[in-house]
C-alpha cells in the first residue's frame, strides 16, 4: 500500500496573504525565568507561518527526498501561476516556492512574506494548487497528495464551482486541511467574539468543503489547536523488516528424519529509539565584510578524528599514559574542565597521521598485530537452534538483555506455519520457554536467548530475547540485608540496618497505599485499570528534543522566542496519580516518622588517622592519601576505590580527564569535588591531619575535620555528640564515632592540649553508653583506647590521666549494667583491675 | 540515508549503556596474589579431578592466579598483577627495583602490567610442578616452625604495591591461606596484624581473603581473621565498623578457588549513586550496578611503530569550520537541527559566498541555536539524577515483551542517607511478601534521559558453597511507545490439536525439570574464540582451531536420544493436518487488516485480560472503534485530530 510508505508525498501549502493577515495579535509565550508572563506581538500571517514552517521543518528533519512541498500564496499583488499563464484568470495567486525537497532556505523565504494590499480567493488558489501538484506528479501517480490552506477567512470567496473541485480532489485522492486563524472550535473550545459576517460565512463554507470530501480526506481546524497538536508526541512508525531464517531442533545434517527445520521470519518487536538530529554549529561574524556587520552566520561544523601519541610518558613505562588518552576520546558535554587539561597535555602530544597507524590488540602490555581488525571468526550457520525447554515460572526477569523480536512461521509455506504453530501452542499449553541459540547470518557471532510462546487471535508467535552468556554476568557480592553476624559469630537481631516490626508494619501500609493496579482510567464497566501503560508512554527526551529542534529552525532567536514547555503528554507519568498520593499521605508520613532517614551532610574528606606514616614518606602519594583517610572508615570503599583512583593520579591532568569523561553520577561528582582540593594541598609534608581543607560543598557549617561517614567531627566532638543525641535514633553511631574521634585525637602529637576536653568527652560518652544500653560499645572503645595509648601512640600521659579517675571511667561491669537493665560480660573485679594496669 | 555516524556522535557520548569496559577503561585494577607457602600448602593431595595426579594447595593457588591473569588480560589489558609468596625461606632476589621486603616473603612476580611473557613463565612453572609436584617445594621452601607474622605479610604487600601499582588504580590483595590461626596465643602479633592491615587499607588496597578449608581441618575465621579484617570486607559498601563479622570466603574444595576468584576478578564498581525518592520527604540512597552487561570483544587499537616498540595512538575528535579549516573552540559550539539539502538553484538566498557548508545567517546578537547546557535540559527534562517511586503493580504486569536492554541492580547506600538500609530492606520484604513490582521514574546520571523502569525485588538466596543471589532490586527498563513495533503478521495457519499434542510429547522430553536458563553453562563462544586467538598470537603459538569447543551448540545426542522417535511421530501428525497442502497467496493482503480491530474484539481481549496482545497500531485506531475511556482520551483525540494533518502518521486506510 503506497499510502503507508513514508515520504512519496507532495504537500501544497496555500498561504493567505490578504491584507487582513497583516493584523497584529498577541501570542503568549512560556513564562519567563521568574514566572513573569511573557508575550510577543506578531501578525496573523507570521503566526500562521509558524504552522507552515513547523510542518516543513518536519520534512527537513526526516530528510526524505520524496517528501516534498510547494508554497502558493493568494492575495498577492502580482499573479504568477500556471493556469493564469495558460488561460488567464486566477489572479492574485502566485507560486511562491516551487515544489521540491525543502531546506532551511525554504523557511527563510517564508519569513520574507508580508501581507499584501489585495485580497485573494482561496478556491482559486486551491484549484491552482491541485493543478500545479498534478502536473508535477504526472509521472508519479502513486504519490500521496496533500493540500493545506492557511487563512484567516476574512476575504471573499467565490464558491460557485466548489462541488466540481471536491470531485476533482476526491478523484485524485487529495487530502485537504484547512487551518484557520481564530476559527471556532468546539473541542478546544474556542469561539471568536465579534466574528465578521464574512468570516462566519467562510468558516461555514470551509466546514462544508472539508466534510464533502470522502473518507475523512478533509479536515478543518483552528490554528491554535493545530500548533498545539504539533507539540504532541508523534511516534515515527517504523515497519519492522521480516528477515528469513530457520528454526532447528536436533541434528538436521545427519539425523534429518528425527530433526526439525522450519522456515521462519524474524522482525523487531521492541527497538530502542533515540533522540538525535543535533548538528554542531559555530557562529561567525560577517567575516570582514562591512555590509554584513549586522549579521552573524552560523556554519555547520565537520567532525574530524585526530590521532596522537603521548610522548610525555616516554621511558616512564607507558602504563600511565594510556588511560589518559582514552579519556580524551569521549568528548564530554561538560566542556569546561576538559579544555584546561587539553591545554596542559597538548604539550606532550604528537600528532600522527592515520596512514602511519596499524591495527592490533593489546594483550596486557604485549602488542598483538591484527591488520584486519578482527581475528578469524567462528564458523556458524544462520538459524535458530533450540537447545531445550524450561518452565516459564523459573524465568529470571533480570536476565533479558536486548530488544525483542517476533518470530513467525514462514508466511509462504503451509507446512512451516503449521509446524511452527504446533510448537508454539504446545509450549504455551505447557507453560515453557525454549532456550535457543541464534545466528543472524552465516558466520555471525551466536547469541543465546529464550523463546516465549504467544498465542494471538489468529496467529502463533514466538518472542525472542537475548540472555546473558557466562561472561556477561557479574557476580558481585553484597552484604546480606537480613542476616548480620557479630564478630563473635552470633547473629545480630537488632541493628540500625535491620527494620523493626514497627517499621515493617509502616512499610506494609505504604506499599498497599501506593498500589497502582486500580489507579488508572476507568474502563467501560466503570472499574479502574492499572495506571501506566508503556504503549502510551512517550520517550520525553525524543519528543522534547524534536520540539526544540523544530523550534530553533522556525524562530530567529532563542532568547526572544523561548521554547514552549514540553507537551503535558510527555510528563504525564512523572508523578504518581494524584488519587494515589492522597491515599498514601498518612502511610507516607508514618514511614517518614518511623524510618527516620536522614541525609548525611556532605563531608570534607577525612583527615588521616595517624600521622606517623609521614615520617617515612612524604611524596605526593602520601599527601594525597591524606585526603582519603582509611578506607575502612570511608563512606564506602566503592566510592573510595574510585575516589582514590582519581585522587592518586600522577598528574592533575589525568585525574581531571577522568572526571570529565566519566558519567555524571554522584559518585563521579564527588570525585570532581575532591579533586578540586588537591591544589590546596600544596604545603607538602604538612603533618597536621586536620588541615582545614576547603570544601567544595556549599554547606559552611560542616566541620572540616569531620571524617566521611561520621557524624562527629574532630573539632567540637562533644558538641556534635550532644547534638546528635538530641536528635535521637543515631545513638549507636554517635557513640561509635565519638569513640573513634577520641582515639584519633589522643593518638596524635600534641594531644595533651586537648587532654581535659577528651576526658570530658569520655565521661559524657560513658554516661550515655550506660543509659542507652551501649555498654558493649563503651567497653570496646575503652579497650581500644587503652591499647592506643599504651601500644601505638605511647600517649601514656593520657592514660595516667584517666587512671586518676579510676573506677568511675573504667569498663562497665555486669552489676553496674544490671542496675539499668543492661548486660555486660565484664566482672566488677575486672573493671577495677582494668584501670590499674 | 542520513549521514549516520555524524549525528550519532552525541549519542555515543552520552550513551546510557555503561559497558564496564568503556566506562572503566581509564581506571586500572591491580591484583596482588598473596599466597601462603607454608608446609600445609605444599602438602600433596589427590587431585580432585584427575586420578593418580597429585596437587597441592599452593599449586592450585598458583594455577588460579594464572587463570585470573589470563582472564584479566583480556578484560582489562591495562591492569597489573603481582604475586607474593609468604612463609617461605627463599630469599629475596635483588632485582633492579628491589623492594624492601620482610623476611620469609618472596616476590615471585612484581606488580607489572600483565604481559604474555610473565604469564607464560607462570604457566611453565605450573606445568613443571604438575609433572613433579616437589618442584614447588624446592623453589619455595616452606618455613619451618613459627609462621611469619601476618603483620609482616601485610607490610610486604603494602611495599610491593607501593612500588609497582599505578597510583590511580584500584588495588586489591587476594590473600590465599589455609591457616586460620597463624599466631595462637600471641595478642601482640594479632594487634600488629590488625594495624598493618589498617595501613594497607589506608593506602588504598583492599584485602580479599580466600580461606582454604579442608575436611580434616575446617577454616574458622573467628579464630584470628575476623578480628583483624575490616567488616564487610566484600560488601565493601560501608566498611563501617559496626561489630559485624567480615564476610570472608571459605573454600572447602580447592577447585572452588578459581571460581570464587572469578567472582572477584572484576572489582565491584557502582555505576551510579543516587537518591531514591519513595515519597515526598522520604528519600533513601541507592547505588546501581550492572550485573548483566554484555562482555564484548576488545576493540582493536591503532598502533604507531616507534622503532623500538609499538605505542597505542590515542584519538580525539575535533570540530572544524570547513571554510576556514580551523578547529572551533568547544565553548563556541552551538547545536541546531540539520539545515536540509544545500539549496539548489533559485531557492537559495543571496549567499555571500559559495560554500558547501550549510549555514544560517541571522541578525547579530541573535542565536537560533542551543548551547550544550540547553541540549542537556532537553534530554533530562530538567530532572535531577535519582529514582522516583511512582507506585506498585502486580508482578504479572511486567510482560515478557517489556524489555529493551539489560537490567541494572540497585542496593541501598547508608552513607548518603542514614537509614537507607532498613527502609530498603523493609520495602523489599514487603514487596516480596505481596508479590509486587515497583514502577519508578529513573534518571541514573546527569546526562542520561528519563526512563521508566519496573523494579523487580530479588530475595536473598544462599547456595551452598556457590554464588548467592544478593537482596536488592532489579531495574528493568520499560520500552516507550516509541520503542514498540507493531506486529507485522497477524494471521497464519494454525496447527490442529493432534499436531500440537505430538509436539507436546517431545517438548515434555526436552524440558529441564525445575531448570532455568543457565548462563554459566554458556560461555560466549565468539568471545572465547577471539580471545584464544589473541592469546595464541601473544604467546607466539599456533592457534589450534580444532581444539576449540563451542559449548553453546545444542547437545544433539541428548536431543535425539530423548526425543528422536517422538519427533518422527510429530512429523507424521503434521503431514496429516488438513491444511498441510494449502497454497498460500503471497500477495500481501494482510497489511490493511493490520489495524482493523473491532470493538468486540478489544472488549473480549480486555475481559480476558489479554489486551496486551493488541498492538500499538491497533490501539491507536481506538477513537473510531472503542469508547475513549478505554485508552486515554486526550491522546486518542489528539491523535485523531492530527491524523488529518499532512504527516506520515495516520491510520493506514484513511487515504
Amino acid at each position: 500500500m503506497p499510502a503507508e510508505r513514508a515520504g512519496y508525498t507532495v504537500t501544497m501549502f496555500l498561504v493567505d496573504v490578504s491584507p487582513s493577515m497583516g493584523a497584529m495579535r498577541t501570542v503568549e509565550l512560556p513564562d519567563g525565568p521568574n514566572g513573569e508572563e511573557r508575550s510577543v506581538e506578531m501578525t496573523h500571517l507570521e503566526w500562521s507561518l509558524q504552522f507552515v514552517k513547523l510542518k516543513i521543518q518536519e520534512m527537513i528533519f526526516n530528510g526524505r527526498k520524496t517528501d516534498q512541498c510547494g508554497v502558493l500564496i493568494f492575495g498577492s499583488e502580482e499573479t504568477d501561476n500556471i493556469i493564469n499563464e495558460k488561460s488567464g484568470g486566477y489572479e492574485h495567486v502566485s507560486e511562491y516556492i516551487p515544489i521540491g525537497q525543502p531546506n532551511s532556505g525554504t523557511l527563510a523565504k517564508l519569513d520574507e512574506l508580508r501581507a499584501s494590499e489585495t485580497a485573494g480567493d482561496p478556491v482559486d488558489a486551491l484549484i491552482v494548487g491541485i493543478e500545479t501538484q498534478d502536473i508535477y506528479l504526472e509521472k508519479k501517480r502513486t504519490w500521496t497528495r496533500k493540500v493545506v490552506i492557511v487563512t484567516d477567512g476574512e476575504s471573499p470567496i467565490e464558491i460557485e464551482d466548489w462541488e466540481a473541485t471536491v470531485k476533482k480532489m476526491a478523484g485524485l485522492n487529495i487530502a485537504l486541511t484547512v487551518v484557520g486563524v481564530d476559527f471556532d472550535d468546539d473541542e478546544l473550545p474556542y469561539h471568536e467574539e465579534n466574528k465578521s459576517t464574512f468570516k462566519r460565512t467562510n468558516e461555514a463554507f470551509y466546514a462544508k468543503l472539508t466534510s464533502s470530501l470522502p473518507d475523512g480526506l478533509g479536515l478543518l481546524g483552528t490554528l491554535s489547536y493545530a500548533l498545539l497538536s504539533l507539540s504532541h508526541p508523534h511516534i515515527k512508525e517504523t515497519k519492522s523488516a521480516l528477515l528469513q531464517t530457520t528454526i532447528r531442533l536436533g541434528d538436521v545434517k545427519t539425523r534429518e528424519a528425527e530433526a526439525i527445520e522450519i522456515g521462519v521470519k524474524v522482525a523487531k518487536c521492541t527497538s530502542l529509539a533515540r533522540a538525535g538530529g543535533w548538528k554542531r554549529f559555530a557562529g561567525r561574524d560577517g567575516s570582514g565584510d562591512v555590509e554584513d556587520e549586522e549579521k552573524v552566520t552560523f556554519k555547520e561544523l565537520k567532525r574530524r578524528t585526530e590521532y596522537f601519541i603521548d610522548r610525555s610518558s616516554d621511558g616512564d613505562a607507558s602504563a600511565e599514559g594510556k588511560g589518559k588518552g582514552k579519556a580524551t576520546q569521549d568528548t564530554s558535554m561538560d566542556l569546561n574542565e576538559e579544555r584546561d587539561e587539553d591545554d596542559e597535555s597538548d604539550a606532550h602530544q604528537e600528532r600522527v597521521e592515520k596512514e602511519q597507524l596499524v591495527r592490533g590488540f593489546k594483550y596486557g602490555s604485549t602488542y598483538v598485530p591484527c591488520p584486519d581488525g578482527q581475528f578469524e571468526k567462528l564458523n556458524t550457520k544462520k538459524g535458530i537452534d533450540i537447545c531445550g525447554f524450561f518452565q516459564k515460572k523459573n524465568f529470571n526477569r533480570s536476565y533479558p538483555m536486548s530488544e525483542l523480536s517476533y518470530i513467525y512461521g514462514s508466511p509462504s509455506s503451509a507446512p512451516d506455519q503449521l509446524a511452527f504453530s504446533s510448537i508454539v501452542q504446545a509450549m504455551y499449553e505447557k507453560g515453557v520457554l525454549a532456550i535457543a541459540r541464534m545466528v543472524l547470518r552465516d558466520g555471525a557471532d551466536p547469541k543465546m536467548g529464550v523463546l516465549s510462546p504467544v498465542v494471538w487471535e489468529k496467529v502463533d508467535v514466538l518472542l525472542w530475547v537475548q540472555m546473558p552468556f557466562a561472561d556477561d554476568v557479574r557476580h558481585y557480592t553484597f552484604p546480606s540485608l537480613s542476616t548480620l553476624i557479630s564478630r563473635s559469630g552470633e547473629r545480630i537481631a537488632k541493628h540500625p540496618y535491620l527494620p523493626t516490626e514497627e517499621q515493617l508494619e509502616a512499610m506494609d501500609k505504604f506499599v498497599d497505599a501506593m498500589d497502582l493496579m486500580g489507579a488508572g482510567e476507568k474502563d467501560e464497566d466503570g472499574s479502574r485499570i492499572p495506571w501506566f501503560d508503556p504503549r502510551l508512554s512517550y520517550n520525553p527526551c525524543i519528543h522534547r528534543t524534536k520540539q526544540a529542534l523544530f523550534h530553533a529552525a522556525v524562530v530567529p532567536d532563542i532568547a526572544s522566542h523561548p521554547l514552549p514547555p514540553p507537551n503535558p503528554e510527555l510528563t504525564k507519568y512523572f508523578e504518581p496519580p494524584r488519587r494515589v498520593l492522597k491515599r498514601a499521605r498518612d502511610a507516607l508520613e508514618e514511614c517518614k516518622d518511623i524510618f527516620k532517614v536522614k541525609e548525611v551532610p556532605k563531608r570534607a574528606p577525612k583527615a588521616r588517622k595517624d600521622g606517623h606514616v609521614y615520617a617515612r614518606d612524604d611524596d605526593e602519594d602520601m599527601i594525597l592519601l591524606d585526603q582519603k583517610g582509611p578506607a575502612r572508615k570511608h563512606p564506602n570503599t566503592l566510592a573510595a576505590a574510585s575516589t582514590s583512583r582519581a585522587l592518586l593520579s600522577p598528574s592533575r591532568a589525568a585525574g581531571k580527564k577522568k572526571a570529565a569523561t566519566s558519567d555524571d553520577s554522584e559518585t563521579e561528582t564527588e570525585e570532581e569535588e575532591e579533586e578540586l582540593l588537591i591544589p590546596a594541598k600544596k604545603p607538602k609534608g604538612s603533618v597536621e591531619p586536620g588541615l582545614p581543607t576547603p570544601t567544595a560543598s556549599p554547606e559552611p557549617e560542616i566541620d572540616p575535620q569531620r571524617a566521611p561517614g561520621r557524624i562527629i567531627g574532630n573539632t567540637y566532638p562533644l558538641r556534635d555528640f550532644r547534638q546528635n543525641l538530641s536528635q535521637g535514633d543515631v545513638v549507636t553511631k554517635a557513640v561509635e564515632d565519638l569513640g573513634v574521634v577520641v582515639r584519633e585525637i589522643v593518638g596524635r602529637p600534641f594531644a595533651s592540649r586537648r587532654k581535659d576536653e577528651m576526658v570530658e568527652c569520655l565521661q559524657a560518652l560513658r554516661e550515655v553508653c550506660l543509659k542507652e544500653d551501649e555498654i558493649d560499645a563503651w567497653n570496646a572503645i575503652l579497650k581500644e583506647l587503652k591499647e592506643e595509648c599504651l601500644t601505638y601512640s605511647r600517649n601514656n600521659e593520657f592514660w595516667s590521666e584517666l587512671q586518676k579517675l579510676g573506677r568511675s571511667i573504667s569498663l562497665i561491669s555486669s552489676p553496674e549494667a544490671k542496675k539499668l537493665g543492661g548486660l555486660s560480660d565484664i566482672s566488677e573485679s575486672a573493671a577495677e583491675v582494668f584501670m590499674q594496669q | 540515508m542520513p549521514p549516520f555516524d555524524d549525528w550519532n556522535v552525541i549519542d555515543d557520548e552520552e550513551d546510557e549503556e555503561l559497558q564496564d569496559a568503556s566506562f572503566f577503561e581509564g581506571k586500572k585494577d591491580v591484583i596482588l596474589f598473596c599466597i601462603d607457602c607454608s608446609e600445609t600448602m605444599h602438602e600433596l593431595r589427590d587431585d580432585p579431578i584427575y586420578e593418580d595426579v597429585k596437587t597441592s594447595h599452593l599449586l592450585t593457588a598458583l594455577d588460579a592466579a594464572m587463570q585470573i591473569q589470563k582472564k584479566k588480560v583480556i578484560v582489562g589489558p591495562n591492569d597489573s598483577v603481582g604475586i607474593v609468596l609468604f612463609n617461605t625461606t627463599r630469599p629475596s632476589e635483588a632485582k633492579d627495583r628491589t623492594s624492601e621486603i620482610k623476611k620469609n616473603a618472596f616476590v615471585y612476580q612484581p606488580i607489572a602490567p600483565i604481559s604474555a611473557p610473565t604469564i607464560q613463565e607462570l604457566i611453565r612453572l605450573i606445568d613443571e610442578a604438575r609433572g613433579d609436584p616437589e618442584i614447588l617445594r624446592t623453589a619455595f621452601p616452606p618455613i619451618q616452625g613459627k609462621k611469619m607474622p601476618m603483620g609482616d605479610v601485610f607490610t610486604s604487600c603494602n611495599w610491593v604495591l607501593r612500588d609497582g601499582a599505578p597510583k590511580t588504580a584500584s588495588k586489591r590483595v587476594f590473600l590465599i591461606t589455609d591457616d586460620d590461626n597463624p599466631h595462637p596465643n600471641s595478642k601482640q602479633l594479632l594487634t600488629s596484624s590488625r594495624t598493618t592491615l589498617v595501613d594497607l587499607t589506608q593506602s588504598g588496597a583492599q584485602v580479599e581473603p580466600f580461606f582454604i578449608s579442608t575436611e580434616e581441618k575446617l577454616f574458622d575465621p573467628t579464630k584470628f581473621y575476623s578480628s583483624i579484617l575490616p567488616s564487610n570486607n566484600f560488601g565493601d559498601d560501608d566498611a563501617e565498623d559496626s561489630g559485624i563479622l567480615p564476610d570472608s570466603i571459605s573454600i572447602t574444595r580447592t577447585d572452588d578457588l578459581l571460581s570464587q576468584m572469578r567472582f572477584h576478578e572484576v572489582p565491584k564498581r557502582a555505576l551510579f549513586s543516587i537518591p531514591f525518592e519513595l515519597g515526598k520527604g522520604f528519600v533513601i540512597g541507592v547505588k546501581g550496578y550492572g550485573l548483566i552487561t554484555e562482555q564484548k570483544k576488545g576493540s582493536y587499537k591503532y598502533f604507531v611503530d616507534l622503532g623500538d616498540r609499538m605505542e597505542v595512538a590515542d584519538s580525539r575528535t575535533v570540530y572544524l569550520d570547513e571554510d576556514q579549516q580551523a578547529e572551533v573552540d568547544r565553548h563556541k559550539i552551538v547545536f541546531g537541527g540539520k539545515l536540509g539539502a544545500v539549496p539548489a538553484g533559485d531557492v537559495s538566498e543571496e549567499e555571500d559566498e559559495v560554500s558547501m557548508t550549510a549555514s544560517r545567517t541571522v541578525q547579530a546578537g541573535h542565536r537560533p541555536f542551543y548551547t550544550a547546557e540547553e541540549i542537556r535540559s532537553f534530554r533530562t527534562l530538567d530532572l535531577e539524577p535519582g529514582l522516583k517511586l511512582l507506585g506498585f503493580k502486580d508482578k504479572s504486569e511486567l510482560a515478557f515483551e517489556d524489555n529493551i536492554k539489560h537490567s541494572l541492580f540497585v542496593y541501598p547506600d547508608d552513607m548518603k542517607y542514614s537509614g537507607s538500609k532498613r527502609s530498603f530492606s523493609a520495602l523489599l520484604q514487603k514487596m516480596l511478601e505481596k508479590d509486587k513490582i515497583g514502577l519508578v521514574l529513573a534518571l541514573v546520571r546527569r546526562n542520561a534521559t528519563p526512563v521508566f523502569c519496573a523494579m523487580v525485588p530479588q530475595a536473598e538466596t544462599v547456595e551452598d558453597g556457590g554464588w548467592s543471589e544478593p537482596a536488592g532490586f532489579h531495574l528493568v527498563f520499560l520500552p516507550f511507545a516509541d520503542d514498540i513495533r507493531a506486529a507485522p503478521i497477524d494471521e497464519a495457519l494454525r496447527a490442529s490439536e493432534d499436531v500440537k499434542d505430538a509436539a507436546r510429547a517431545w517438548i515434555d522430553k526436552l524440558c529441564v525439570k525445575n531448570g532455568a536458563y543457565p548462563p554459566d553453562s554458556y560461555p560466549n563462544p565468539a568471545l572465547a574464540y577471539h580471545n584464544a586467538q589473541l592469546q595464541a598470537s601473544a604467546f607466539r603459538e599456533e592457534f589450534d582451531a580444532e581444539s576449540f569447543e563451542d559449548l553453546t551448540r545444542p547437545k544433539y545426542d541428548m536431543i535425539h536420544k530423548r526425543a528422536g522417535p517422538l519427533l518422527k511421530e510429530w512429523k507424521k501428525a503434521l503431514m496429516k493436518d488438513e491444511n498441510i497442502n494449502n497454497v498460500i497467496a503471497t500477495t500481501g493482503s494482510k497489511r490493511k487488516a493490520d489495524v482493523s480491530v473491532d470493538e468486540a474484539e478489544i472488549r473480549s481481549k480486555y475481559d480476558s485480560g489479554t489486551l496486551g496482545k493488541l498492538r500499538v497500531d491497533q490501539l491507536k485506531v481506538c477513537p473510531s472503534h472503542i469508547p475513549s475511556s478505554f485508552v486515554y482520551r486526550s491522546s486518542c483525540s489528539v491523535l485523531f485530530f492530527s491524523s488529518g494533518f499532512p504527516q506520515e502518521q495516520r491510520p493506514a486506510n484513511s487515504w
